[in-house]
C-alpha cells in the first residue's frame, strides 16, 4: 500500500493525529467483513461522531483502534491505522498497552465494564496514573482528586474513597471520564457514553466533555446512535451502515445537505419536536445479517431507489462538495431520480 | 382531534404504591414511595403520555393502572368501578379490556412458546372460539402487525427486536381490548424500526378505536404520538395538559429543564443546556416540600417545606409549582428544527415518494416481513 493514495488521510500537509485507512474486521469464518473498509482521519482538538444503528460495527471499530478487539474470534482483515505517525496495527502488544490509557483512552457505554466494583474510585484513578507515570502514591492520589474536581463531582475529597456502587449512573460516567483523562491523552474514544443516562444527566455529561475538550485539546471520537447528540457535539460526522461508512463530512453538511438514502431515511424516521407530522417516513425492512450481506450496495435491500447497478456493484465514497462524501451510485438524488409515479 | 367531548375511561384517585426494601437482620427497613398521590384521568379514545426520568415511577403507575400491581393507597377506576374490588366476572372483563405492552421485547415473551401460541393464549382465555377459529385469528393478527402468518411456529429468539415488539402488540390486540397501556414500547428499538412500530401503533389505535396510555422518555416520540402528556418527577405528577400546550409553553420548571435538555438534530441550534444541576434525588429519601426544590433555580424557602398541589392554570393544564405564574415570564421559546435547504427538501420528498411507490408494488418490501435469523426462500 503506497503512501498518499488516499487524499482524505491527508499525507501531504499536517498529518492527522489518527488516520484510519480501509480498516476491515471479520469474525471467524463469516462470509463477509463485519467492518468493511472504513477510512477517516481525526485531528487534534476535533470531534468526530460515528453514528449508526445497533450492530453496524461502531463498537468493534473502536475496540480495533484501541487494540482491544477479541482476536480470535475477530481478525483484522485489512487496512492501516496510524496514530501520531505510528503504525498501530503492526505495533507489538507491549507498546500498544503502553499507549492505552496514556496517549489514547476509551470510555464505554456501561461504566461498570471498566470500573472494578471491589476498589475505591480514587485508587482506581490513581492506579491508572501510576501505570504510566513515575510519580509517588501521594501525587497520584492528588491527581485523582484533581480529576474528580474537574469532572465536577461534588465534595470530591469525600468521594475519593467511595466504591462504584455508591455512585449514581451519571456520577460513574464522570468517574470514567476522570479516569480516561487523567493522563491527558491525545485521543479519547467514547462509545455511547450517555446512552444509558437520562436526558438531563446526558446534557450535563455532554457539556462536561465539550468543556474538557476545549481545555485539553484532546481529539474525540464519539460513537452514538443519536442524531441529536451528533448535532450537538460533532465537527465531523461519519454515518455507518452495515459495516461501511455511507456518508461523511462536516456536521453542517450532513444535517443541511444529506446525500445518502440511508442518512435521509434515518432523518425521516425521527419524530420532530416541531409541528406534528401525520405519519413518519420509515426505512422498510431491517439490517442484513452477516450471512445475508449483499455483495453490492449493502443498503440495496432497503433502499427505495435501488436499481440493477446497486446490486452488482458497491458504490465508492465520492465527493459531493469539499470534504463531504457519499457512497451512492445515484447521489445527488435530485439529478438522477425523477418523481415517482 | 383535540377538545372533542370525551368521557373518562380510566381514572386514578390519590393513587399510591410503595415498595419496602431491606428489613432483614442488619438492614434498616426503607419505604420507596414509587407513586405518591396521583390523580389522573384517561379519556376515551385519547393517547395520554407519561414522561419522566428513570425511577420516577412511570412503570409502577402503568402497572397499577392495569392491576399488574396492587395500589398501596387510593383507587383505580375503570369505567367508574374500583378495580380492586371487582367480582370474578368483572375481573375477567377487565383483563380482556386492559392490555399491557412491555418495554423489553427481549424478555417479555415466553421463550419456550411459539409465536402462534403466544398470540393465541389470550384468545383461549377470553373467547369461546374453537382451535380453527383461533388459528385463523392468530394469522390475521400476525399479518396485521406486519409479520408473515407462516412465522407462527417459530420461537421469539428467532426474531429481531422490532419483530418481537410486533408480536407483543399482536398478543395485546388479541383480546380486542379497549385500552392499551404501553410501557416504553419503542425505547429499545433503533430509530428506523422505532418509526415502523410508531406508525403501526397509530394505525391500530384508529382502526380498533383504542385508548392508549403511553409511557416514554423520548420527548419527540411523545410529541408525535400523544394528545395529552403528564410529566412525573419522583412519584408525583408535576404538570399535565394538552401536548401542544405543554410543549409550546411548559410551565413547571422541571418540564422546562427537560425540554431544554433534549439535543435537537440541527447543528445550527446547538442549544442544549445543562441547567439542571445535580442528580435525581433518591426516591428512598425524597426532598421535603416540593420534591424538585433541590434542583430548581426558582426555589425559595417556602418550596422546601410546603408541598405544591396540582392546580389548574390556563387552558386545561395543571401545574404543581408555587411560583408558576412568576416563572412563566422567564420562558425560553420552544426548540424546533429549522427548515431544510431546497435541495435537501427535494431529496426528502423523493425518498418519501419512492418509498410509497415501492410499498404499493408488493408485499416483499413491506416492513418487517423479511427474517434475519433463518434463510427462508421457500416458506
Ligand atoms: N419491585 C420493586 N421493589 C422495590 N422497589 C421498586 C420495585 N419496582 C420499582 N421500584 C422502585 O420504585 C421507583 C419507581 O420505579 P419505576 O420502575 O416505576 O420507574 P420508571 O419511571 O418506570 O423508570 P425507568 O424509566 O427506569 O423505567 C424506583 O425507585 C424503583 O427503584
Ligand atoms: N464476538 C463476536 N462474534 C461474532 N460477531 C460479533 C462479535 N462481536 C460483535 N459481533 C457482530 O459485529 C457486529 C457489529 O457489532 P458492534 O460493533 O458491537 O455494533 P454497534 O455498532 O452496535 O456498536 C454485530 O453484527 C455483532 O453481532
Ligand atoms: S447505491 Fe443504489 S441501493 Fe445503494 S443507496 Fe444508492 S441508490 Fe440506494
Ligand atoms: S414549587 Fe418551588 S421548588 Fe418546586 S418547582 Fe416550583 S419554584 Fe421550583
Ligand atoms: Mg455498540
Ligand atoms: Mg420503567
Amino acid at each position: 500500500m503506497s503512501e498518499g493514495t488516499d487524499s482524505r488521510s491527508g499525507g501531504s500537509k499536517n498529518p492527522s493525529l489518527l488516520t484510519v485507512d480501509n480498516l476491515a474486521i471479520r469474525f471467524g469464518n463469516a462470509p463477509a467483513n463485519t467492518v468493511d473498509g472504513i477510512s477517516f482521519a481525526v485531528d487534534r482538538g476535533e470531534t468526530l461522531c460515528i453514528v449508526g444503528e445497533s450492530g453496524c460495527g461502531k463498537s468493534i471499530s473502536a475496540l480495533a483502534l484501541m487494540g482491544l478487539l477479541p482476536m480470535p474470534p475477530a481478525k483484522i482483515a485489512g487496512g492501516r491505522v496510524s496514530f501520531d505517525q505510528r503504525d498501530l496495527l503492526t505495533l507489538p502488544a507491549k507498546a500498544r498497552a503502553d499507549l492505552r490509557g496514556d496517549r489514547m483512552a476509551m470510555i464505554f457505554q456501561e461504566p461498570m465494564t471498566s470500573l472494578n466494583p471491589a476498589f475505591r474510585i480514587g485508587d482506581q484513578i490513581a492506579e491508572g496514573v501510576l501505570r504510566h507515570r513515575a510519580i509517588s502514591q501521594a501525587d497520584a492520589r492528588r491527581r485523582a482528586l484533581q480529576m474528580l474536581d474537574r469532572v465536577k463531582i461534588p465534595a470530591a475529597a469525600e468521594r475519593l474513597d467511595d466504591y462504584p456502587h455508591q455512585l449514581s449512573g451519571g456520577m460513574r460516567q464522570r468517574v470514567m471520564i476522570a479516569m480516561a483523562l487523567a493522563n491527558d491523552p491525545d485521543l479519547l474514544i467514547a462509545d455511547e457514553p450517555t446512552t444509558a443516562l437520562d436526558v438531563t444527566i446526558q446534557a450535563q455529561i455532554l457539556e462536561l466533555m465539550k468543556t474538557l475538550q476545549e481545555e485539553t485539546g484532546t481529539a474525540l471520537i464519539m460513537i452514538t446512535h443519536d442524531l441529536g447528540v451528533v448535532a450537538e457535539i460533532a465537527d465531523q460526522v461519519a454515518v455507518m451502515y452495515a459495516g461501511r461508512i455511507v456518508e461523511q463530512g462536516p456536521v453542517e453538511a450532513i444535517f443541511d445537505d444529506p446525500q445518502h438514502p440511508y442518512t435521509i431515511g434515518l432523518m425521516s424516521s425521527l419524530p420532530s419536536l416541531g409541528e406534528r407530522q401525520s405519519r413518519l417516513t420509515t426505512i422498510s425492512g431491517m439490517v442484513p445479517t452477516i450471512e445475508t450481506m449483499p455483495s453490492g450496495c449493502r443498503f440495496a435491500p432497503r433502499c427505495p431507489f435501488v436499481r440493477e447497478t446497486c446490486i452488482t456493484r458497491a458504490p465508492e465514497l465520492t465527493s459531493m462538495s469539499p470534504g463531504h462524501l457519499a457512497a451512492c451510485h445515484f447521489a445527488p438524488l435530485e439529478t438522477h431520480m425523477v418523481e415517482a409515479v | 382531534m383535540k377538545h372533542f367531548a370525551q368521557d373518562t375511561i380510566l381514572e386514578t384517585r390519590s393513587l399510591g404504591r410503595n415498595f419496602t426494601r431491606g428489613g432483614g437482620l442488619f438492614q434498616q427497613r426503607t419505604v420507596v414511595r414509587a407513586v405518591d398521590g396521583v390523580d389522573l384521568t384517561v379519556r376515551r379514545g385519547e393517547t395520554l403520555a407519561i414522561v419522566g426520568e428513570s425511577g420516577c415511577g412511570k412503570s409502577t403507575l402503568a402497572r397499577t393502572l392495569v392491576r399488574l400491581l396492587e395500589p398501596t393507597s387510593g383507587q383505580v377506576l375503570y369505567e367508574g368501578s374500583d378495580i380492586a374490588h371487582l367480582a370474578a366476572r368483572s375481573m375477567r372483563k377487565l383483563r380482556k379490556d386492559l392490555q399491557f405492552v412491555f418495554q423489553d421485547p427481549f424478555s417479555s415473551l415466553n421463550p419456550r412458546m411459539t409465536v402462534g401460541a403466544i398470540v393465541e393464549e389470550p384468545l383461549t382465555i377470553h373467547t369461546r372460539d374453537g382451535k380453527p377459529a383461533r388459528q385463523q385469528k392468530v394469522a390475521g393478527l400476525l399479518q396485521r402487525v406486519g409479520l408473515r402468518p407462516s412465522m407462527a411456529d417459530r420461537y421469539p429468539h428467532e426474531f429481531s427486536g422490532g419483530q418481537r415488539q410486533r408480536i407483543g402488540i399482536a398478543r395485546a390486540l388479541a383480546s380486542e381490548p379497549k385500552v392499551i397501556v404501553a410501557d416504553e414500547p419503542v425505547s429499545a428499538l433503533d430509530v428506523s424500526v422505532q418509526a415502523q412500530v410508531i406508525n403501526l401503533l397509530e394505525d391500530l389505535k384508529t382502526e380498533f378505536s383504542l385508548t392508549l396510555v403511553l409511557i416514554a422518555h423520548d420527548l419527540a416520540v411523545i410529541r408525535h404520538m400523544s394528545d395529552r402528556v403528564a410529566v412525573m418527577y419522583l412519584g408525583e405528577i408535576v404538570e399535565i395538559g394538552d401536548t401542544e400546550t405543554v410543549y409550546g409553553a411548559p410551565r413547571h420548571p422541571y418540564t422546562q429543564a427537560l425540554m431544554r435538555a433534549i439535543p435537537v438534530p440541527a447543528p445550527g441550534l446547538r442549544s442544549m443546556q445543562a441547567d439542571l444541576p445535580g442528580d435525581i434525588p433518591s426516591p428512598l429519601n425524597p426532598p421535603s416540600g416540593c420534591r424538585f426544590h433541590t434542583r430548581c433555580r426558582h426555589a425559595d424557602a417556602n418550596c422546601g417545606t410546603k408541598r405544591p398541589a396540582l392546580e389548574p392554570t390556563e387552558g386545561l393544564r395543571e401545574v404543581a409549582c408555587h411560583h408558576w405564574q412568576k416563572i412563566a415570564a422567564s420562558l425560553s421559546p420552544q426548540k424546533q428544527e429549522p427548515p431544510r435547504s431546497a435541495a435537501a427538501a427535494k431529496r426528502f420528498s423523493l425518498y418519501r415518494e419512492w418509498s410509497r411507490k415501492n410499498k404499493s408494488k408488493g408485499p416483499s418490501s413491506a416492513p418487517g416481513v423479511t427474517t434475519t435469523q433463518r434463510k427462508d426462500n421457500n416458506a
